[in-house]
């Protein structure tokens, strides 16, 4: 059977004038958020394909490590986290950005590793967000819980924006992202609400005796914090290290992780869950892709999948919101294109020719965008969903 | 006895008396007539002849005479023959039979009257007496005139009738047979048969040149050899009876005769006549006598009914000369029969066993002088060794055996080696002789043991000095050489473990002829005409397995498609419902499975295929190349920067004049065997030279200073350097082919003349390109007018000149339309010229620094001794570049430079064929690059420089040609030959036309010019 060849990208967005390091689709609009190395925010009309704002928002020398963008933050609001141990929270509600951003988190942290906001499993394909009662007042609990652990500390009240009201309502709540920590083996999270730290791990401070450390794994290099349904509303963390390891941590139990697994050799780069939360993907410096799957009740972490690559490094991977395919973003200037369940390949996507940092899917899961260090953002179709 | 002799001398004087009478009756005749009745009184004597016969054809006056004459009885006439032939009456009569009669009466004489009374005397005679007295008369050179030539080609014909019509020759070996000659001394004996094996021998080359064809030597010795055989052919069947035949002393005559006059004809140059008919009948008797025996031990041989009569008749061949040439043309002979290996060894064996076993010196024949001085085909070689050294028939699964056997193996080995192994050997032999000697090196060396090799302490290290100088010989044909004899070797030492030097030498067997094969053996005949008859078979088979190959590539074309799914689809809704649905339900392992079938369908994979071209194309700057070239460890960085080097350096960036020098050093030291995959080097090496060239032909200067730099360093081995020169000679014919866009620079006069047309008050012409007429522009002013009325009749003094001048070169005109460069005017203006050759400019640079200092051996550099291949390169380099600026004016430059360079004796009389050959075609192609018209001045100037070297370049080649051992020195050698007569047409017909042209001119000449002081090369005058 005569193969076809691998399709190109639908369009490349130039403009940038550096390595672009993260890219981000707007969760409704069609609209993609890229950040470059020279710190430079630009925003994007993905069915114009134009920019419509652009603006340094990091130190030129800093730069901008993630973009991030979701129902948690708001429609009308971007976070980017620079290199200068800053995150910062845009408004990008009339079109542009501003010149100060609404809040700063400075977390005085210096690393290579992306923020994550908290994933919660969704029902992918109801595109209405109406019936998300169950799991509303499952992260309302959650987000109470983890008030109560900070000593009572009030819901700090965000400053209104209007928008549809069934996207904001479990904003409210999850206001929380995970970030490698100003001691580099630590992961902190940080409530945006009040932009404080509201946890760490691993917590120490209340004798290290029983904790364990981190620090000999090396720096946190990825981090993606995220609620499984099972796990009545109580944050857990996945982090990956510079040695290899993952651990598993959860909010409840700060000193000693839930799972502790090595499933590369080198440092692991990009640690992505999927829809059910019910696994993952991880890419690392070594030349192996790993799909995992987590069981919240056995507390486990198990290899489903490794996947062995040509050319080592995978800078980031990427689930579909659907669960249907995973994409990663390599060091050969690839990006390859995965069956998620089966672990299969699909498609090998050459377009860039330098690194490619990041590589992102949008929530409607009709496009992907690949941001590489050649300075461009390809956006592709691939596999429609059946819908 | 005693009464015999007595009548004999009674009857002596009755016939002297009788040819008295002849005699005088014959000088007093007046008609043919009276002079036949003479002779037929005396024939009827001693020949039993018809007298009718002869009265038929003669008057009728005479006829009375003849038909009365008495006729003797039969015992008497034997009696009287006797008598005629044993004393010297035969000889006084056959004196006027020669001289009177042939002159005066001959031509008169009837058909039947001279054959039976004239012939009859030489041809009815005893022929070793007939010969004694013909040949000598060959010689007769008293007088020329009618008279002489009549008498000498009589005596021609006697002797063809004698001895090629009547078997004169088988005749005379019966003779020599019989008992008469018993009672004569055996040393006289012998030398009465040489002298007449002598004078029969020396028939041809007496008889004049424009004798006719069947006295000629070729036709001649021919006729005489099937003679020859005939007698043999009795006697193989007489000795086949009774061995007996052999007389006391081992003598017999017949046989002897036989040697003698085979030994006489090789002396005389006809062994080729001789050993073909030779071996036609041996090869009949071996092919009969193998074809009922089958198993071939000595015993058997000796049986052979031919083997005793040979034997011995090559015993009697004592001139070792001749036997060395008969054993030589047996063996060309047979090999060009393609006789096999049985049948070569059985006549070889016939032949020469006796004396190989009695003689030493035809043992030495064998393993010395036919192994170290000739060359014979392989198949001879063989045969050599298996009679001379092994002694024993061919068989496949033959071992040497016997202590004699070994030790002449060894010591033959050892000769041969010892002269095979020298170096001299290989440059001085030419090359036929230097493949057959590796041959016998072969064959011998593989007969041998491990343990003899072991024992003998000369062979081994001969043998490996032998193999590593071919190796590293020039020529391709002395390296398979010496990997031929590598194998063979590893072979005795390490069955399990062959060296393999060559690729080629894969199959087992090794090819000793090295393609000089002469002559197509019928078995090789025989054998391809097998191949053919397999070979058929064997496409036909192809043919159907490609047939089925096809037939299965058909089927599987033909085979159904499986559907091809679209990815872009759009997809039922209700299965999309449906799978949705269950997904989202439960997740049983069931529907897993369905929504793992369902979206299998959906996702189709891509072309999975991924190659690396793409992430090789990051070298963008020449520094990125030289730093991934010097990351040797890196291979596919290092393989990858060589990619991009050419193309980077062609493209000539603004850095590239900086980087040069680093380029080059980098470029070279790359070690390309290590980097590039096995079998992958010749890529990796080619594309190295080709970015070396490159760098040469964009930045030929900086980059030569750094070549040059390298070649005499240390740091760099043989094959660097030999890259180094092909790289110049390459980026010199590159830079000479290059076409060179330059602005034509209008040349002005360099003396400004005042010419008719212009008057001296205008303005010059000089100016840039382009510029217009000057014009006059009145002026205003008039106000100097009145001062001097005589100025009146000039132009004013106010009065101006203008003219159009172009706009400056790098004024770009505004306007609407965009000129990208100031060059498109350039054009226009047709003030362009293209230049075909740049390298003049650098033909200094390339080869100066290399001639400087080419004799100096320091440390890794030996150009003269080791490094002979590199001085050869060199040299073809410089030959190039010479051939680069033919006939432009650098030429005349650096042409005395290099020929001083080819004079220096170390050079050109270099022990190495390749070096010579490279100073000839340096020199042919300094030749081709003199322009004539320097060659006729520097005649007309007497520049001893030039003209001592051009000299030399003539004496030199007419040397070559005269003695090279090498042909291919010898066909170069002729060439330049033909170029310098070439050039020295051109330069003559130069110095004609200068001399028109000066005596034209009517220009005084120093009288000396063309008087006789300036001395003219010979071949120019020539």
């Amino acid at each position: 059977m005569t193969k076809r060849p691998p399709p190109g990208p639908v369009a490349v967005l130039r403009g940038h004038r550096a390595s672009v390091t993260d890219a981000c689709f707007h969760y409704s609009r069609p609209v993609l958020f890229t950040g470059a190395a020279d710190g430079e925010l630009r925003i994007w009309d993905i069915v114009q394909r134009r920019t419509v704002a652009s603006a340094w928002v990091h130190g030129a020398a800093h730069g901008i490590i993630s973009v991030a963008s979701g129902p948690v933050i708001g429609a009308d609001r971007v976070l980017s986290q620079g290199r200068d141990g800053t995150v910062k929270c845009w408004d990008i509600g009339d079109g542009g950005l501003l010149r100060n951003p609404i809040f700063t988190i400075k977390t005085n942290s210096y690393h290579f590793c992306k923020l994550s906001l908290v994933k919660f499993p969704s029902s992918h394909g109801k595109q209405n967000h109406n019936s998300f009662s169950n799991e509303e007042e499952s992260r309302r609990a959650a987000s109470t819980e983890i008030s109560d652990e900070r000593g009572g500390q009030t819901q700090g009240s965000l400053r209104e924006y209007s928008h549809t009201p069934e996207e904001d309502l479990p904003a409210e709540r999850l206001n929380y992202i995970a970030i490698a920590g100003g001691e580099l083996s630590e992961v902190e999270v940080w409530d945006m609400r009040n932009t404080e730290r509201v946890a760490k791990f691993p917590q120490n401070n209340l004798g290290g005796s029983q904790g364990t450390s981190t620090v000999e794994r090396g720096m946190c290099m990825a981090v993606q914090a995220y609620l499984p349904s099972s796990s009545q509303g109580f944050l857990n963390i996945l982090a990956g290290y510079e040695d290899g390891s993952m651990l598993w941590w959860d909010i409840r139990n700060p000193r000693l992780p839930v799972a502790s697994v090595k499933f590369h050799l080198e440092p692991v780069l990009s640690l992505c869950i999927d829809g059910q939360c019910r696994g993952g993907i991880s890419g690392s410096a070594d030349d192996k892709i790993v799909m995992y799957s987590l069981d919240y009740s056995l507390g486990s972490c198990s290899m489903r999948k490794g996947i062995d690559l040509e050319r080592a490094g995978i800078a980031s991977t990427s689930i579909r919101p659907d669960d249907k395919i995973a994409a990663t973003a390599g060091w050969d200037n690839r990006v390859r294109v995965y069956n998620y369940r089966k672990g299969s390949p699909l498609a090998i996507l050459k377009y860039h020719h330098a690194t490619c940092n990041s590589v992102s899917f949008s929530t409607d899961c009709k496009q992907m965008a690949s941001a590489s260090e050649d300075k461009t953002v390809a956006l592709w179709e691939l596999y429609p969903p059946q819908a | 006895m005693e009464t015999s002799r007595l009548e004999k001398e009674l009857g002596l004087d009755e016939i002297l008396v009788k040819v008295e009478e002849v005699i005088s009756a014959i000088s007093q005749a007046k008609y043919v007539g009276q002079v036949i009745c003479a002779l037929h009184s005396i024939a009827l004597l001693v020949f039993p002849i018809d007298s009718s016969l002869v009265a038929a054809s003669v008057d009728p006056c005479c006829r009375d005479q003849i038909l009365r004459a008495e006729l003797p009885s039969s015992e008497k006439r034997d009696y009287w023959w006797q008598v005629f032939y044993g004393g010297p009456a035969f000889p006084v009569l056959a004196r006027v039979l020669l001289h009177d009669v042939a002159c005066n009466w001959l031509a008169c004489f009837p058909f039947t009257a001279q054959k039976h009374v004239y012939d009859i005397f030489f041809t009815s005679g005893i022929p070793t007496k007939v010969v004694h007295t013909l040949v000598p008369c060959l010689s007769y050179k008293n007088g020329t005139g009618p008279d002489a030539e009549v008498f000498l080609s009589n005596v021609e014909r006697l002797l063809k009738v004698l001895l090629l019509e009547n078997n004169g020759v088988l005749q005379m070996a019966e003779e020599f047979d019989r008992c008469q000659w018993e009672s004569v001394p055996k040393k006289q004996l012998i030398a009465s048969i040489s002298r007449v094996a002598q004078l029969v021998a020396s028939i041809p080359d007496k008889a004049q040149p424009r004798a006719s064809y069947t006295l000629s030597a070729h036709n001649f010795f021919k006729r005489v050899i099937c003679q020859l055989l005939l007698v043999t052919e009795e006697r193989v069947f007489v000795s086949s009876d009774g061995r007996e035949i052999f007389n006391g002393d081992g003598l017999d005559c017949a046989l002897h005769f036989v040697g003698e006059l085979f030994a006489r004809i090789c002396r005389r140059g006809y062994v080729d006549v001789l050993m073909s008919e030779v071996t036609t009948q041996m090869l009949n008797y071996a092919r009969s006598f193998l074809s009922t025996s089958l198993p071939l031990v000595p015993d058997i041989l000796k049986s052979h009914p031919g083997y005793f009569f040979w034997s011995n008749l090559m015993g009697t061949v004592k001139d070792i000369y001749a036997v060395e040439k008969m054993l030589e043309h047996l063996l060309l002979q047979l090999a060009s029969e393609g006789v096999n290996e049985l049948e070569a060894y059985c006549i070889i064996w016939i032949l020469f066993h006796k004396l190989l076993k009695n003689q030493i010196s035809i043992r030495t024949l064998f393993t010395d002088r036919f192994l170290l001085w000739k060359v014979f085909p392989v198949c001879c070689l063989r045969w050599i060794f298996q009679f001379a050294i092994f002694e024993s028939p061919p068989n496949d699964e033959f071992h040497v055996e016997g202590g004699y056997q070994r030790q002449c193996l060894l010591d033959t080995v050892q000769r041969v080696v010892a002269v095979w192994s020298k170096r001299e050997f290989v440059q001085s032999y030419p090359l036929e002789q230097q493949a057959y000697m590796t041959a016998a090196v072969g064959l011998l060396v593989v007969k041998m043991s491990k343990e003899e090799l072991d024992g003998s302490k000369e062979v081994m290290p001969c043998v490996l000095q032998g193999i590593s100088c071919r190796l590293e010989n020039p020529s391709d044909i002395i390296r398979k050489m010496a990997s031929s004899i590598a194998l063979a070797f590893s072979k005795v030492i390490d069955p399990k473990n062959p060296l393999y030097l060559d690729d080629s030498l894969k199959e087992n067997t090794i090819d000793w002829e090295f393609g000089f094969t002469t002559s197509i053996s019928k078995d090789k005949a025989i054998n391809d005409m097998n191949v053919s008859a397999i070979m058929p078979l064997r496409i036909s088979s192809d043919g159907i397995n490609s047939g089925t190959g096809s037939k299965v590539k058909y089927k599987r074309e033909s085979l159904p498609e499986t559907k091809m799914i679209d990815p872009d689809e759009i997809v039922d809704p209700a299965t999309l419902g449906y799978e949705t649905g269950s997904d989202c339900t439960d997740d049983d392992n069931s529907s897993n499975e369905i929504s793992d079938v369902s979206s299998n369908t959906l996702l189709q994979p891509y072309d999975l295929s991924d190659d690396d071209s793409d992430l090789k194309r990051r070298l963008s700057h020449l520094v990125d190349v030289v730093g991934a070239l010097r990351k040797t460890d890196d291979v596919n960085g290092v393989d990858q920067a060589l990619d991009m080097t050419e193309k980077l350096v062609r493209a000539s960036p603004d850095e590239l004049k900086y980087m040069t020098g680093d380029l080059v050093r980098t470029l070279v030291q790359v070690r390309c065997s290590d980097i590039a995959v096995e079998g992958d080097e010749d890529s990796a090496e080619e594309k190295r030279q080709k970015a070396l060239v490159a760098l040469h032909v964009m930045c030929p200067l900086e980059s030569l200073e750094m070549t040059h730099k390298l070649f005499y360093s240390p740091n760099v081995d043989i094959s660097q350097r030999i890259m180094i020169l092909d790289i110049m000679s390459e980026a010199a014919q590159e830079l000479a082919e290059t076409k060179a866009v330059k602005p034509k620079y209008q040349q002005n006069p360099l003396i400004s003349v005042t010419s008719d047309s212009q008057p001296w008050f205008l303005p010059s012409s000089v100016g840039p390109p382009g510029a217009g007429l000057w014009k006059e522009v009145a002026g205003t002013g008039g106000k100097l007018n009145f001062l001097n009325p005589a100025i009146e009749n000039l132009s004013n003094w106010s009065t101006h000149y203008e003219r159009e001048l172009p706009s400056n070169v790098n004024h770009i005109k505004q306007g609407k339309t965009r000129r990208w460069s100031t060059r498109s005017w350039i054009f226009q203006k047709n003030l362009t010229e293209i230049s075909h050759n740049k390298f003049p400019i650098y033909a200094a640079a390339f080869m100066l620094p290399v001639m400087r200092g080419f004799d100096k051996k320091r440390h890794g550099v030996d150009l003269l001794g080791r490094d002979f291949l590199v001085l050869g390169k060199l040299i073809h380099m410089l030959g190039v570049c010479m051939k680069c600026i033919s006939l432009h004016p650098e030429a005349t430059a650096l042409a005395p430079a290099l020929l001083d360079m080819l004079r220096s004796r170390a050079v050109c009389q270099h022990p190495e064929a390749y070096v010579r050959k490279a100073v000839l075609l340096a020199a042919s192609s300094i030749l081709i690059a003199l322009p004539p018209s320097y060659v006729a001045s520097a005649l007309v100037e007497g520049d001893a420089e030039i003209l001592e070297g051009l000299e030399w370049v003539r004496n030199w080649a007419l040397h070559v040609v005269e003695s090279d051992p090498d042909k291919e020195c010898y066909s170069l050698g002729m060439a330049c030959l033909q170029i310098h007569n070439e050039m020295a047409l051109q330069a003559s017909r130069a110095l004609e036309l200068a001399n028109n042209t000066t005596l034209s001119k009517v220009i005084d000449l120093p009288s000396d010019v063309f008087g006789g002081n300036i001395k003219i090369p010979r071949s120019i005058v020539d």
